[in-house]
């Protein structure tokens, strides 16, 4: 039973990555059609940042946890400025081509600076011990990642539901024919949206830090599966990117501790699912179904 | 000095080649080329890469200083490519670099899977390769050939020695993590046979999916400390960033506050640099060879270290040594006749830089040398950078690496 | 006329709604021809056949002039190139899971070569025909499908089936790649590379001029017609799934062709075959090209093979950033690709001429 309680909290844990991932996904495709590919890119960015910040001024993991999601934010609004704008009323499929080749080119301007090999970075002093929920005990770390990014996702849900923003990003990403008609002048929005969504990648990658390896390709192959998370919760939809990131997370978990023999289920259970949703419910599991091609 | 380059100025403006050969040289283009053949922009590039070209143009500086007048040719270069370890780039690079480039020799050469390629366009296009970057003992198994020699580690080296020696002086029960693929298995077998040959007991396995795109082990943490009896060491297989991840996780986890100590199937020292000794100290691992292991390695690594500004991995050693050995091995054949020269190396018992009672095994070609068992101190002993662990043990060349395969048929 | 080459750009304030597609007026019943190679094929008779001249002794001399392997490399992601576009270009689908039918063929024709000791052209047909039976399936399930899903769905797909030959060891041999697979070909002593690349090219060539006939078919004219207003085609009583699930399989087939030559030409077969970032690197090709004009694919697999060659030997470490600079060059500013941006300037003189004299 302990062991069972121990490891849906590990699902979770991994879910709470998945989830912040998607959720930023989901805002920015939600707002600008675009399929970020270099969201893993920045995820990679956050946790390098800290690092960086740490080994380079000394910066403790609190602060980072702020810097880094700003600077981030600041560095994706220069971008879509920049260049994702100008592909914006083009074929999704070029920002999403434009945003692949962005990712190699991050990935190996760390690379050049930082090497391949991970960086080190402690787990903070003050989160280093481990909880005792009487069944069982389970990390500190862990504990605080699960409980900030359950905050961090009620914050954002209440950001949406109850304010003038949440409403226009909402309108605009659930109905955004219905929303241009009503004369709400959504392009403003469209910047710190995805300036926003950025931020929470690079957050994932600093609360990801202490107890994954920090390397420039850390993202790569993470960034698959959040694509196939988002996809499985609803591509622009906000509840369902995050329900999907705890839901993909538990199975994930349960899969390995109970069908270890069977590593295959583990590793191709979040791209089944996928497919199944994809040709079953199009729209994704919490999606609003879009106008027929 | 001056009259000794002078003579060499004449000589070289009589015919090309060396004294030894006068003026028709035994050598293809009255040269040697080395190819240094290996990963250096991915995972492999910091533990080897670029800085084993160093260590090879080392190699070349310290032969002709050595040989003078006398060497067989003073025109040694090198030629490198990176494969990113992709092997079929790997492929191509390597019949590029003997084709194209006139590569007598190729070194280096990480990930199993390129390796074993480039050993068969070595035997095809009858040029030497040195292996040093894979650790598959199917080199000096069912694919060895005439042509390819296996320096430095292999799987059963890494397995042999820290499983017999950790389970003598830490613990008898183990608990081994592995990760699902050719590589992680071979080593699980290797260390459970070791381990039941020392008198411990493997007490709970488990293969961790590979590649492991979720990067979470705690699932096999957790259960480790529950297992009946309870394993002493947690044996891990897993490497390079996998292995960062198992470690990270191990400490959040406080398995060595649990009594689970930690050992480490295949550990490099930039590994333990990433990783940092406070996070790792105790561990054991078994090592080809270290920088600070004594007088004659310090000084090599002080030299490489103002050529690169790090400190040498065992793989950087590795090439250094094999570029010298070839190239000595050319000098005595006075060619560079592929046939000639293997002939040379075969059954050649060597001492240098990298191999301690070295010895290059003729029925296998497996290179034989002391490996020595490796603990990472606690952070409090690191004195000065990269010098992170302490050798427990030599493990005698004789005993650290299997006995010829039945399966390698020359 | 009409003449477009490039994707067609969504109308303003409704980007992405049917993915690839958007209101276009041509009328589906008469398409207008829209490959580059057309531009080529109004031009003057002696302009067509030079090209295809200048094409046909380039593919005989580049062994000459490159490295064979490289040029060996070159054939076969030209075939791949060739089968991407095929969809992208001229259905209006973005695969981002072509690895899937590239690896399956080649492991496929590894396995046929080794075990049934066929010459290498049975191997790669068998590989070829596995990789179609296999997008059979795969296709009819995505082709529901357009746009960004349909790049997901195929990236999905494309990914279980790397999970599989990755777990399928006693099979595949896993990570340490199917060694040894044979060039036999009736006792022919092919392991030059050179010689190699003779006995290959006449199957790329055939491969191509299949997928010239293709995109020049009737059939291949109503692809064009559903890329371009999949609701007008429908309406006009055309199965449109049934159009684009045909396409699919035989860009399948071409890319396992590929695939085949790729591990024959290789001897063994590694993992990277079935990898997504092979499935993007096969769409880097295309895009570099250019989208939509079938030649353009050949041209981006020379110069990205060339290209990754030489960055190999160059001593440059960051390779990702010199292909991912160039492809966001080429996204942002030449979005026809190399081969659409000659075709474009060639044919707006060409225009330019007939204005002045007429």
């Amino acid at each position: 039973m302990s062991g069972f309680l121990q490891n849906t909290f590990n699902g979770l844990v991994g879910g709470a990555f998945y989830a912040l991932l998607a959720l930023g996904l989901a805002v920015i495709f939600g707002m600008l059609r675009v399929v970020n590919f270099a969201h893993g890119a920045f995820y990679m960015l956050g946790a390098f940042g800290a690092y960086v910040l740490l080994a380079e001024a000394g910066v403790p993991f609190w602060a980072a946890l702020v810097i880094m999601p700003l600077a981030l934010g600041l560095l994706g609004m220069v971008l879509e400025r920049a260049v994702i704008h100008r592909l914006t009323r083009l074929d999704p499929l070029y920002n999403f081509l434009l945003t692949f080749g962005l990712t190699l080119i991050l990935q190996d301007l760390v690379k050049s600076r930082y090497g391949v090999q991970s960086s080190p970075y402690a787990t903070p002093d003050e989160l280093s011990g481990t909880v005792d929920f009487g069944l069982f005990d389970f990390p500190t770390y862990r504990v605080f990642i699960l409980a900030f990014t359950v905050l961090l996702c009620g914050a954002v849900w209440w950001v949406l539901g109850r304010t003038r923003i949440g409403m226009v990003v909402r309108a605009a990403t659930e109905r955004p024919e219905l929303t241009r008609a009503f004369g709400i002048d959504v392009g403003k929005w469209v910047t710190p949206v995805f300036g926003f969504g950025i931020a929470l990648a690079g957050l994932a990658g600093v609360l990801a830090a202490p107890m994954r390896a920090v390397n420039p390709l850390m993202g790569a192959d993470l960034i698959i599966v959040v694509f196939a998370v988002v996809v499985i919760g609803g591509l622009g939809s906000i509840f369902g990117s995050v329900a999907a990131g705890f839901g993909i997370g538990l199975i994930q978990a349960w899969g390995e501790a109970y069908l270890s023999d069977y590593p295959l289920v583990s590793q191709t259970v979040v791209f089944v699912v996928m497919a199944v949703v994809l040709l079953w419910r199009p729209a994704g599991l919490f999606g609003r179904e879009e106008a027929p091609a | 000095m001056a009259a000794a380059s002078a003579a060499a100025l004449l000589v070289a403006g009589c015919g090309g080649g060396g004294p030894q050969s006068g003026g028709d040289s035994k050598l293809t283009g009255d040269k040697i080329v080395l190819g240094v053949l290996n990963d250096q922009s991915g995972a492999y590039s910091e533990l080897s890469g670029r800085n084993s070209v160093k260590a090879v143009e080392m190699a070349i500086a310290d032969f002709k200083a050595k040989h003078g007048d006398d060497a067989v040719t003073k025109d040694i270069t090198v030629e490198t490519a990176d494969h990113q370890n992709k092997p079929d780039v790997a492929n191509s690079k390597a019949q590029e670099m003997i084709d194209r480039k006139g590569v007598d020799a190729i070194l280096d050469v990480p990930t199993s899977s390129a390796a074993l390629k480039v050993a068969d366009v070595a035997k095809e296009k009858k040029k030497l390769y040195f292996n040093i970057g894979a650790a598959t003992t199917d080199l000096t198994g069912k694919s060895c050939n005439k042509y390819t020699f296996h320096y430095a580690y292999d799987t059963y080296m890494l397995a042999h020695g820290t499983g017999t020696v950790t389970t003598e002086q830490v613990g008898k029960n183990w608990y081994i993590l592995y990760p699902n693929y050719a590589f992680g298995q071979d080593m699980e077998k290797s260390f459970s046979a070791a381990i039941g040959a020392a008198g411990g007991q493997v007490v709970g396995k488990d293969g961790a999916p590979f590649p492991n795109t979720s990067g979470d082990y705690s699932s096999f943490l957790l259960k480790a400390p529950t297992l009946n009896p309870k394993p002493q060491v947690l044996g891990t297989m897993q490497a390079g960033a996998e292995l960062v991840n198992v470690v990270k996780q191990y400490n959040e986890f406080k398995l060595r506050d649990k009594g689970v100590g930690l050992a480490v199937g295949l550990m490099f020292i930039t590994d333990i640099h990433s990783l940092t000794p406070a996070a790792l100290a105790g561990t054991t691992y078994t090592d080809a060879w270290y920088w600070n292991f004594d007088r004659q390695n310090r000084e090599w690594a002080d030299r490489f270290q103002s050529e690169t500004g790090t400190r040498p991995s065992f793989a950087h050693a590795a090439n250094y040594s094999a570029a010298m050995q070839y190239l000595e091995a050319v000098q005595a054949a006075g060619t560079d006749d592929a046939d000639a020269v293997v002939k040379q190396l075969e059954g050649k018992e060597v001492n240098d830089l990298f191999l301690r009672n070295g010895k290059i095994r003729a029925e296998d070609h497996r290179v034989v040398h002391d490996a020595y068992l490796a603990q990472v101190k606690p952070q409090a002993e690191v004195t000065e950078p990269w010098d992170y662990v302490k050798i427990l043990k030599t493990i005698p060349a004789a005993e650290a690496f299997r006995a010829p395969s039945a399966d390698c048929k020359l | 006329m009409t003449e477009r080459t490039e994707l067609r750009e969504g109308r303003e304030g409704m980007p992405g709604q049917h993915g690839m597609t958007s209101a276009v007026d041509t009328p589906v019943e008469k398409p207008a021809p829209r490959s580059g190679l057309l531009a080529v094929a109004r031009a003057p008779g002696w302009v067509r056949y030079a090209l295809l001249a200048a094409g046909l002794l380039v593919a005989l001399w580049l062994p000459n002039g490159l490295y064979p392997a490289v040029a060996v490399d070159i054939l076969c992601w030209a075939l791949f190139a060739v089968s991407v576009d095929l969809l992208l270009g001229f259905t209006g689908l973005m695969s981002f899971g072509h690895a899937a039918f590239w690896g399956t063929s080649a492991y496929l024709t590894g396995l046929v070569a080794i075990h049934a000791g066929l010459p290498f052209p049975a191997a790669v047909l068998a590989g070829a025909l596995g990789a179609a039976l296999l997008a059979l399936p795969i296709g009819y399930l995505a082709v529901k499908r357009t746009g960004i899903y349909f790049a997901m769905v195929t990236l999905a797909f494309a990914q279980m089936v790397y999970y599989v030959a990755n777990e399928w060891r006693s099979v595949t041999q896993g990570e340490n790649g199917l060694q040894g697979v044979p060039r036999a070909f009736f006792g022919a002593d092919l392991t030059d590379d050179y010689y190699f690349y003779y006995a290959i090219l006449p199957i790329v060539l055939l491969g191509l001029f299949a997928a010239w006939r293709i995109v020049h078919s009737p059939f291949g004219r109503v692809l064009v017609g559903i890329r371009d207003n999949p609701a007008r085609a429908r309406a006009l009583g055309y199965p449109v799934h049934r159009y684009k699930l045909t396409a699919f399989v035989l860009s399948g087939f071409l890319a396992g062709l590929g695939g085949g030559l790729f591990a024959v030409g290789h001897r063994f077969v590694s993992l990277d075959v079935l990898h997504w970032t092979t499935s993007g690197k096969a769409v880097i090709v295309v895009v570099l090209g250019g989208i939509g004009t079938l030649w353009g694919g050949v041209l981006g697999a020379a110069l990205v093979v060339r290209l990754e060659d030489w960055l190999s030997f160059s001593g440059f470490e960051a390779i990702g950033l010199v292909t991912g600079g160039i492809f966001v060059l080429v996204v942002l500013l030449f979005r026809r690709g190399v081969w659409g941006t000659v075709a474009h300037l060639a044919r707006r003189r060409a225009a330019m001429r007939r204005d002045r004299s007429g």
